[in-house]
């Protein structure tokens, strides 16, 4: 099997992400392993490799010395090529071992366009796709991740599903495994016991009926053991939670190559579209000294130059000031660059400016979403327009001078003058640098307006809303283009045709699992590559299986809808969703966590800090 | 402003120590390119905490330098690399620092004070081994054959004259050819370094076509870095 791997590697783009061999890879004695767990990450080598969670979960079960995780990525359609060509089945990167030699097959669901390489990675290690075709105990087919909120496209093809975060639920299910293999339980058997553990959801246990009009009439659990509700998994002790002390380093450099920490977890803001600042909370933090540690372990185990700060919000982190004075202070004895994505306007201090800066000078980013205050307040991103402007005038007396600006378009409520307003808060950007004295500005001056199509997703405030049709969005674009008049704002935007399957997968049911099945047998694989992507295809395997894409994009959904995500519980209560969907609706805002608790329907016992 | 600060524990004209590792890339790290390889060993330097010496110019980065690549997929058991530290150690403690922290195929053998210049390298050995669609008897006739050659023409590619013809034949020298465990294994010295560069796939490729040969597997190793006196570059 390596012989003949090797053979092939000199063929393909670079062979380093097909071999395994990295440092901190683990290699174990398969004869002292009893439970075998191929971590699959559903893209290629060089964006699942820069994913935290993987590198936590990988480190959380090898820290076991009789469980043995390995990782599993798609490989690029050449390699893929090659590989079927010459018969080899998908392996895993530290035994080179086939797929289907492992207890356990793990896939990560980050986001909907990774759907179709799940069949992809499956059928090319001779595993059938569908779990019904699957009557062996093993391997057990898994997923886990945010998209796990609402699985149901996927249904067909996973034996269970995990809810939540995934620290502690993962060694229950690996040890109930351990517990019952020497008895030879069928997999029914396995799945009924697994289903008992708080945050496993075994869809097959659950029948989905429907209403005339298409919509979901009830889901109900068909088996004793599957409570109707399944309650995602909640870290309660945060800053105990277990970390890698270390990484796989790889050879070839990835989208994230450098030491990461995640100093917190949740979000306190409650931006409406947002799905990760509801699925994620509550808001925990850990300790400084906590992150010190691992700062300094993950340095010195890895050897990168680059440390950074992982988080939804990280300037939200109680004491940042302090954390970052503490870190400076070893990252730079050891020449290490430390870097803090995901900073929000509001806060950014000229001390936080200044700390950074001393460090590395790159680009800055915002994210206002939207052009006008109004609709900020819809949406509920708190931000002013006075505090990006100060902001930016601190940035540009500090010497940057490109200056990235994210909106959405097709957002609730949104008129032609919002869109107006993107194009005048660049302008008003550009000028604010233009009024800044020339010996402290930097040269060249240039603004990136990058803008997304709005994708309702589920668990938010506006899982209720209709996405705007392709018409709308391709018309509030061209009045964009049209409003922007300096030649110092550049203006971009994704994909219309992307976002479309992006709110179908995200708000479906059931029944999307035969259109992912028939996209993917139609060659739809790594869709999140443009060069990859083919509507075309998509929309052929829509029109075959019956489904109108609108029914689940551009529809309004009731209050009263039952969901098909309705039976998992993410914490989050509905009531809490509608009343946050009505106060958009009249641009009213709600306070941060921080400001005092809105009453997300999140329990105080799970260990928010500003919970209650 | 640069884009990267002053390196804080070195201020200028810190005096530098000059190292010069011999080491092996074999099995899986056969496929770290060379682009990679640098980042890789500078991590590896990090891990063991062997402080490099930085350049002192506009944008400081460590020294390290490989003065001969290694094609891609190619073994070796005697690479070089330079490096610059700012503290003085001795050549053992290197060694055994640095191994602790390698990744899986690379391997330090050695660390000395360098004696040649880069520019001293001027040849390499090389050892093939293969199975193809013909014997391995067969094939190493052919190889034989393939050498006795007046003239073997290649296309090399170079950026001032686009594609031009070439004979490797006077660069082939010193072959030997056997067969050992039913593959055929060729012992060849070709010419390397900055003036003149001959790659092992180069004369294979030419082997192939001329010889009407198929190859199914190939493994190839670098076994010699020598200088123009056919001594062993130091």
């Amino acid at each position: 099997m390596r012989e003949k791997i090797e053979q092939l590697l000199l063929k393909t783009q670079k062979p380093s992400r097909y071999i395994g061999g990295e440092h901190g890879s683990i290699i174990k004695d398969k004869s002292k392993v009893n439970v075998r767990f191929a971590f699959c990450f559903p893209d290629v080598y060089d964006v699942g490799m820069s994913h935290l969670g993987m590198k936590i979960l990988y480190g959380l079960k090898n820290s076991v010395p009789n469980y043995w995780c390995e990782r599993v990525f798609m490989p690029e359609k050449d390699f893929e090529k090659l590989m079927r060509e010459n018969n080899i089945p998908l392996y895993a990167l530290e035994s080179l071992d086939p797929l289907t030699e492992f207890d356990f097959i793990g896939f990560t669901l980050q986001y909907e366009l990774s759907y179709t390489n799940v069949l992809a990675m499956l059928d090319l290690a001779g595993i059938p796709v569908k779990a019904k075709d699957r009557k062996n105990l093993t391997p057990i087919v898994i997923g886990g991740g945010p998209c796990v909120c609402n699985p149901e496209p996927l249904a067909d093809f996973f034996d269970l599903f995990v809810l939540g975060e995934g620290e502690e639920v993962n060694l229950e299910l690996m040890k109930l495994y351990e517990t019952m293999k020497p008895n030879n339980p069928t997999k029914q058997e396995f799945l009924k016991e697994a289903a008992k553990i708080e945050g496993i959801y075994v869809p097959s246990f659950y029948d989905v009926d429907y209403n005339d009009d298409g919509t979901v009439k009830s889901i109900s659990s068909n088996t004793d053991t599957a409570p109707a509700k399944i309650k995602k998994r909640i870290i309660k002790d945060f800053d105990k939670v277990y970390y890698p002390d270390g990484f796989v380093v790889p050879f070839t450099s990835i989208v994230h190559d450098r030491a990461v920490v995640e100093v917190l977890r949740g979000c306190i803001r409650g931006c409406r579209f947002c799905q990760a600042g509801f699925v994620y909370r509550p808001f925990r933090e850990k300790n400084i000294d906590t992150i010190k540690d691992e700062v300094r372990c993950i340095c010195e185990q890895t050897g990168y130059e680059e440390v950074s700060l992982s988080s939804l919000s990280t300037s939200d982190y109680t004491e940042i000031n302090q954390l970052l004075e503490n870190l400076v202070e070893y990252t730079d004895k050891e020449r290490i660059n430390l870097s803090l994505p995901s900073l929000r306007i509001d806060n950014f201090s000229e001390e936080l400016l200044e700390k950074i800066k001393s460090v590395r000078k790159s680009g800055l980013t915002f994210a206002p979403e939207a052009g006008t205050q109004k609709l900020r307040n819809v949406i509920n991103k708190n931000v002013t327009e006075d505090e990006i402007m100060t902001t930016c005038k601190m940035a540009f007396e500090g010497g940057y001078a490109n200056v990235k600006l994210y909106f959405m378009l097709g957002l609730p409520e949104e008129t032609m003058e919002d869109i107006e307003g993107i194009a005048k808060l660049a302008q008003d950007v550009v000028n604010l640098y233009y009024d800044t004295p020339k010996e402290k500005r930097g040269k060249g001056i240039q603004v990136s307006i990058s803008t997304a199509t709005f994708v309702p997703k589920p668990f938010t405030p506006f899982e209720f809303e209709p996405q705007a049709t392709p018409e709308e969005i391709s018309q509030k674009q061209k009045h964009l283009l049209d409003s922007i008049t300096s030649k110092k704002i550049r203006c971009s935007y994704h994909q219309q045709n992307v976002s479309i399957l992006e709110a179908v997968l995200a708000r479906g049911d059931r029944r999307l699992c035969d259109v992912i099945y028939t996209a993917w047998k139609k060659g739809c694989t790594l869709d999140s590559w443009d060069e990859h992507f083919r509507y075309d295809l998509w929309q052929e395997a829509f029109g075959e299986c019956g489904v109108d894409t609108r029914f689940y994009a551009n529809r309004r959904r009731s209050y009263d809808e039952v969901m098909p995500w309705s039976h998992l519980d993410y914490m989050v209560s509905h009531e809490f969703l509608v009343r946050e969907n009505k106060k958009a609706h009249n641009a009213e805002t709600t306070r941060n966590c921080k400001e005092g608790c809105s009453g997300c329907g999140v329990k105080k016992e799970c260990g928010g800090v500003y919970c209650g | 402003m640069a884009d990267f600060p002053i390196p804080k524990n070195q201020s200028l004209n810190i005096q530098r120590y000059d190292y010069r590792l011999t080491y092996g890339k074999t099995g899986r790290a056969r496929y770290i390119s060379h682009l990679d390889l640098m980042r890789t060993m500078q991590r590896a330097f990090k891990r063991a905490k062997i402080p490099i010496w930085y350049t002192q110019g506009f944008n400081p980065h460590a020294y390290l330098n490989f003065p001969l690549a290694l094609s891609l997929g190619t073994d070796s058991k005697i690479e070089v690399l330079d490096v610059a530290l700012i503290e003085e150690l001795e050549f053992d403690e290197i060694v055994t620092r640095l191994n602790a922290c390698m990744p899986e195929g690379l391997y330090i053998y050695n660390a000395a004070k360098p004696v040649n210049k880069h520019t001293e390298i001027a040849l390499a050995e090389y050892e093939i081994r293969f199975d193809c669609n013909v014997s391995p008897e067969e094939a190493k006739q052919r190889f034989e054959h393939f050498v006795q050659r007046d003239k073997i023409e290649i296309e090399k590619r170079s950026k001032k004259k686009g594609v031009n013809l070439v004979d490797i034949k006077p660069h082939i020298k010193e072959v030997s050819v056997n067969v050992e465990n039913n593959m055929t294994v060729i012992n060849v010295i070709l010419p390397a370094g900055c003036e003149f560069n001959l790659n092992t796939s180069a004369v294979m490729g030419a082997f192939c076509s001329l010889e009407s040969i198929e190859i199914k597997n190939i493994y190839t190793t670098r076994t010699k870095i020598m200088c123009k006196n056919c001594e062993d570059f130091i």
